[in-house]
C-alpha cells in the first residue's frame, strides 16, 4: 500500500465513520438499531465504490468496501449495503460483460436497483454455493430451489441467484422477485440490524439473457462470491467490536465503585488488554484477507477462511465481554449492547461458521 | 533507504543461498545433551560466521556494522526460521540490550569501547531484577555509592540470563537512597571480572542453568562506566528496554511460524501404535487450523510492529500486545502439541541448545514456554501496560509504602 493509497483510505474511513455515527443505536436516541436509506447510501457513492468507472462506479476494489463495511459493523448499520453494493457488485464483476449485467451495475450505483445474491448463508454454502438448479425443458430454462436467510433480498429489486447449470458449473441467473413463480419471504432474525429472507423458485421460467456466465472457471466464479460474503461478515464484526471495546473502556473509566474507577481494578483492565489483543490480530487477518482477495490472489481462500473464523469468534466473546463489563447496565435493553452482541453472533453463523472455514483449512494438512 | 521489490526478492535469495550453505546440518542432534562449554564455542562460532556474511546485527548502525533496511533484515528473520538457523542465545543482550543501550545513550568512548568488541564476542548479562524486585522493578535495593572515581556496588541480582558466560553486565543500582524510587536509579556497565562478584547459576524448571544470582559485594566500577546522567538509570532503562522487541518478536513469530508449526503438523500426522493418526480426529484438525490462523496473525501483527516502529507510528502499548500475544500463543501451542504427542512425548529428557520454543520436545518445550509469559514483564504486568498505556484506563491506587 503506497502512502497515495493509505491517505485515501483515512479519508474515506473518517467520512464513513462521520456519516455513520449518526446512526448508531445511541446517537439515535434508542436502542434500536437505525435504516439508512438507499437514497442516502447512493448519496455517498459507496454503492458504486466497485462499480467499474465506465459504468458510472468508483473502480475501487474490495480494499475500499472493506472500510465501508468495518465502519457499518461499528455502527451496526441497517442497509442494502452488503445486498446490493458488496455481493451483487461483487458477483456482476465477476460474470462476463454484457448488456444485461453493466445496466445493473450502472443502477445499483445511482442507487436506483438493489440486488441480492441468492446463495446459501450457512456452512453449506462453502461446499456447494449453489442451491438452485437449472434446467433446460422445451427449449426454456427453468429454475428450482430454495435458499434460506438471504441478506438483503427483501428489499432487492433483482435477485442474482447462484445455480447450478445442467451442463455443470455455477452460473448466476438474474430474477426479479415480482416474476410468477418466484417467493420471497421475510425471514425476521433475532438481530434487529439485518434483513434477511427466503427465496423460493417453483420452476421459474428464465430468459435465456438473464443467465450470466462466471468469467474463466465457473465454480471457482461462484466460490469467490461466497468468499466475499464471507469477508464481509469478518469486516463487520471486526468493526462491532471496535466499537464495543471502545464503548467498555469510556464507560469503565466513569463509572465508579468502592471509591474509584471501575477501570482501575485489574480484573477489569484485563479483559479491556484481551480485548485489544483480540481486536489486534483480527486487524491483520482481515488485512491480509482483504489485500489476497483485491489482488485476486488464487488462494485468497486460506486468508478469508482464517480471518473469517477468527474475527467472527472473537467478536462474539468481544461483545459478550463488553456486555459483562457494563454490568447491570449492559443487559438493559436500552444500553443498546445486545444489537452488537445478537449481530456478532449471526455474523459468525453466515457464510460459514469458524468450525466450517477451519475444516478448509485443515484439510490442508495432510 | 527503501529496497524495491526485486532489490528484496535479490536478497532473498542471497540469504537463502547462504542459509543452504552455512546452516550446520543436523545441529540439532547435535546440540542435544552436549556440556555448557560446548554450547558456549557453538554458539560463538555461530555469530561469527553471521557476522562474516553481515547477518550478525544488521539491526545495528551502518557505521557500527549494521545498517540494513527493515524489510531486509525482516527477510533475513524469516529466512533463518524457514532454514531453522540456530538462535543467537547467548549474544542476545549484547546485541540488543547493550547495543540498543549504547547506541541511545552512551558517550562516543563507550560505544567505541564495546561496540567493536560486542562483534568479537563480547558476551553480556543483563543485571536488572532482584530477588524484592521482579514485576516491581524500580523498588531495586542494590547500591551503587560514589568514592572518588568509582561507584562501590553492593547488592544482589536475580534472573540475569547467561552470566556465567558473561564478560559485562548492564547494571541498574541504587544511587539515591533518598529519593523516590524512579528517581534514585543509574545505569552502569559492570565489567563481570571485576573483584567482589560472585554468579551462582539457578536451575530452573526444566532443569536448566542460563539464568544466575549476581552476588554483589564492594564491587568497584569506575564512574566512567556510568550510562547518562546519575539517577537517570530508569529512563535509559525504559527507552531501551522495548526497542528491540520489535524484530525480536518477528523473529520469534517467524520461528514459531516454520519449526513449531512444522514440529505440530508433524506430530499431529504421525500414527500412534495403533496406526491411528491423530489429525484423523476432526476436533485435533480443527485445533491445528485454529492455531495456525493465529500464529499467522501473530506473524502478521509482529511485521507490523516493526514497520510501525521504523516509521515513529508505533503505539505506546504494541510491543506490549505482541509480546503478550506471542507468550501466550506459545504456551497454549506447546500444551496442544504435548497433548497430542501423548505419554510417549515424555520421554524426550533433552532438547537441543541454540533452539528456541521450537525444538520438537514436547514437554520440554511446554515447560520452558512460563519463561516466555514471566519473564520480560509478566503476561500480568503486559495486561496492566496495554490497559493503562494503550487504552487510557486509570492507573490502581498507590498503596502501602
Amino acid at each position: 500500500v503506497t502512502a497515495g493509497f493509505a491517505e485515501v483510505h483515512d479519508d474515506l474511513r473518517a467520512v464513513a465513520r462521520d456519516i455513520l455515527s449518526g446512526t448508531t443505536p445511541a446517537a439515535a436516541g434508542g436502542a434500536s438499531p437505525v435504516l439508512i436509506p438507499t437514497r442516502r447510501l447512493a448519496d455517498t457513492g459507496w454503492l458504486g465504490l466497485e462499480v467499474p468507472e465506465a459504468l458510472g462506479g468508483a473502480g475501487a476494489t474490495l480494499a475500499e468496501a472493506a472500510i465501508i463495511l468495518q465502519e457499518m459493523g461499528r455502527a451496526v448499520s441497517v442497509s442494502t449495503y452488503l445486498g446490493s453494493a458488496v455481493l451483487g457488485v461483487g458477483a456482476l464483476n465477476l460474470v462476463e460483460p454484457g448488456p444485461g449485467r453493466d445496466n445493473l451495475l450502472r443502477n445499483v450505483a445511482t442507487g436506483t436497483v438493489g440486488l441480492a445474491v441468492v446463495m446459501p448463508a450457512s456452512d453449506d454454502a462453502l461446499d456447494a454455493p449453489e442451491a438452485m438448479t437449472l434446467e433446460r425443458s422445451a427449449e426454456v430454462w427453468r429454475l428450482h430451489g430454495a435458499v434460506d436467510l438471504v441478506p438483503d433480498a427483501g428489499e432487492a429489486d433483482h435477485l442474482l441467484i447462484v445455480a447450478r447449470a445442467p451442463e455443470g458449473g455455477s452460473v448466476l441467473v438474474d430474477l426479479t422477485p415480482s416474476q410468477p413463480d418466484i417467493e420471497v419471504e421475510p425471514r425476521p432474525v433475532v438481530d434487529a440490524s439485518r434483513r434477511l429472507a427466503a427465496v423460493t423458485a417453483g420452476g421459474v421460467a428464465v430468459r435465456d439473457t438473464s443467465v450470466l456466465r462466471f468469467a474463466g472457471e465457473a465454480d471457482a466464479g461462484a466460490r469467490r462470491v461466497v468468499e466475499r460474503g464471507a469477508l464481509a461478515v469478518a469486516c463487520d464484526s471486526l468493526g462491532l467490536a471496535e466499537a464495543m471495546l471502545d464503548a467498555t473502556v469510556s464507560y469503565v473509566r466513569g463509572r465508579h465503585q468502592f471509591g474509584r474507577p471501575v477501570g482501575s481494578f485489574q480484573a477489569v483492565k484485563h479483559a479491556c488488554a484481551d480485548m485489544l489483543v483480540h481486536i489486534s490480530v483480527a486487524r491483520r487477518l482481515v488485512g491480509s484477507a482483504v489485500d489476497a482477495v483485491a489482488a485476486g490472489d488464487p488462494d485468497a481462500w486460506v486468508a478469508v477462511s482464517r480471518a473469517k473464523s477468527y474475527t467472527c469468534e472473537a467478536a462474539v466473546e468481544i461483545a459478550g465481554k463488553a456486555m459483562q463489563l457494563h454490568g447491570g447496565i449492559g443487559y438493559t435493553w436500552d444500553s443498546g449492547i445486545h444489537v452488537y452482541l445478537k449481530r456478532a453472533v449471526l455474523n459468525r453463523s453466515l457464510f460459514g461458521s469458524p468450525g466450517a472455514h477451519r475444516k478448509r483449512l485443515g484439510a490442508r494438512f495432510g | 533507504v527503501t529496497a524495491t521489490t526485486a532489490q528484496l526478492d535479490a536478497f532473498r535469495v542471497r540469504v537463502r543461498r547462504w542459509c543452504d550453505d552455512y546452516v550446520p546440518q543436523d545441529w540439532r542432534a547435535a546440540q542435544t545433551g552436549v556440556p555448557d562449554e560446548d554450547f558456549v564455542r557453538f554458539q560463538k562460532d555461530w555469530f561469527q560466521q553471521l557476522r562474516r556474511a553481515g547477518f550478525a546485527v544488521p539491526h545495528w548502525p551502518q557505521e557500527w556494522g549494521g545498517g540494513m533496511s527493515v524489510p531486509e533484515q525482516m527477510v533475513l528473520y524469516q529466512e533463518l526460521a524457514a532454514h531453522d538457523a540456530p538462535r543467537l542465545v547467548l549474544a542476545f543482550v549484547a546485541i540488543h540490550h547493550a547495543a540498543s543501550t549504547l547506541l541511545a545513550a552512551g558517550t562516543e568512548q563507550q560505544k567505541r569501547r564495546h561496540l567493536p568488541a560486542i562483534l568479537d564476542g563480547e558476551i553480556w548479562a543483563q543485571g536488572f531484577s532482584e530477588p524484592d524486585a521482579g514485576s516491581d522493578l524500580a523498588s531495586l535495593k542494590t547500591t551503587a555509592r560514589r568514592e572518588g572515581n568509582h561507584y562501590v556496588v553492593n547488592g544482589q541480582k536475580l534472573w540475569a540470563s547467561g552470566a556465567a558466560h558473561a564478560d559485562w553486565c548492564l547494571l541498574l543500582a541504587r544511587t539515591d537512597p533518598l529519593a523516590p524510587k524512579r528517581h534514585g536509579i543509574s545505569y552502569f556497565l559492570m565489567d563481570m571480572r571485576t573483584p567482589g562478584i560472585d554468579v551462582r547459576p539457578i536451575r530452573n524448571a526444566n532443569g536448566e542453568s542460563h539464568f544466575c544470582e549476581i552476588f554483589l559485594d564492594d564491587v568497584a566500577v569506575p564512574a566512567g562506566d556510568m550510562v547518562g546522567a546519575e539517577n537517570a538509570g530508569w529512563q535509559v532503562a525504559q527507552s531501551t528496554l522495548s526497542a528491540e522487541r520489535g524484530m525480536t518478536m518477528l523473529e520469534l513469530a517467524e520461528r514459531l511460524r516454520h519449526a513449531g508449526f512444522k514440529w505440530l503438523v508433524q506430530t499431529c500426522v504421525t500414527p500412534a501404535a495403533s496406526g491411528k493418526r491423530p489429525i484423523d480426529d476432526p476436533v485435533v484438525r480443527d485445533r491445528l487450523a485454529a492455531f495456525e490462523t493465529e500464529i499467522s496473525g501473530l506473524a502478521g501483527m509482529c511485521g507490523d510492529l516493526v514497520e510501525r516502529h521504523e516509521a515513529g507510528l508505533a503505539g505506546p502499548a504494541d510491543a506490549s500486545i505482541a509480546k503478550l500475544y506471542y507468550s501466550e500463543l506459545l504456551q497454549r501451542v506447546m500444551d496442544f502439541g504435548a497433548g497430542v504427542a501423548g505419554a510417549a512425548a515424555h520421554t524426550v529428557l533433552e532438547k537441543p541448545l541454540s533452539s528456541g520454543w521450537e525444538s520438537g520436545a514436547w514437554i520440554l518445550d511446554f515447560v520452558g514456554s512460563w519463561e516466555w509469559t514471566i519473564p520480560g514483564g509478566t503476561s500480568e504486568i503486559q495486561r496492566t501496560i496495554i490497559g493503562e498505556r494503550g487504552l487510557g484506563l486509570p492507573r490502581e491506587p498507590a498503596t502501602g509504602a
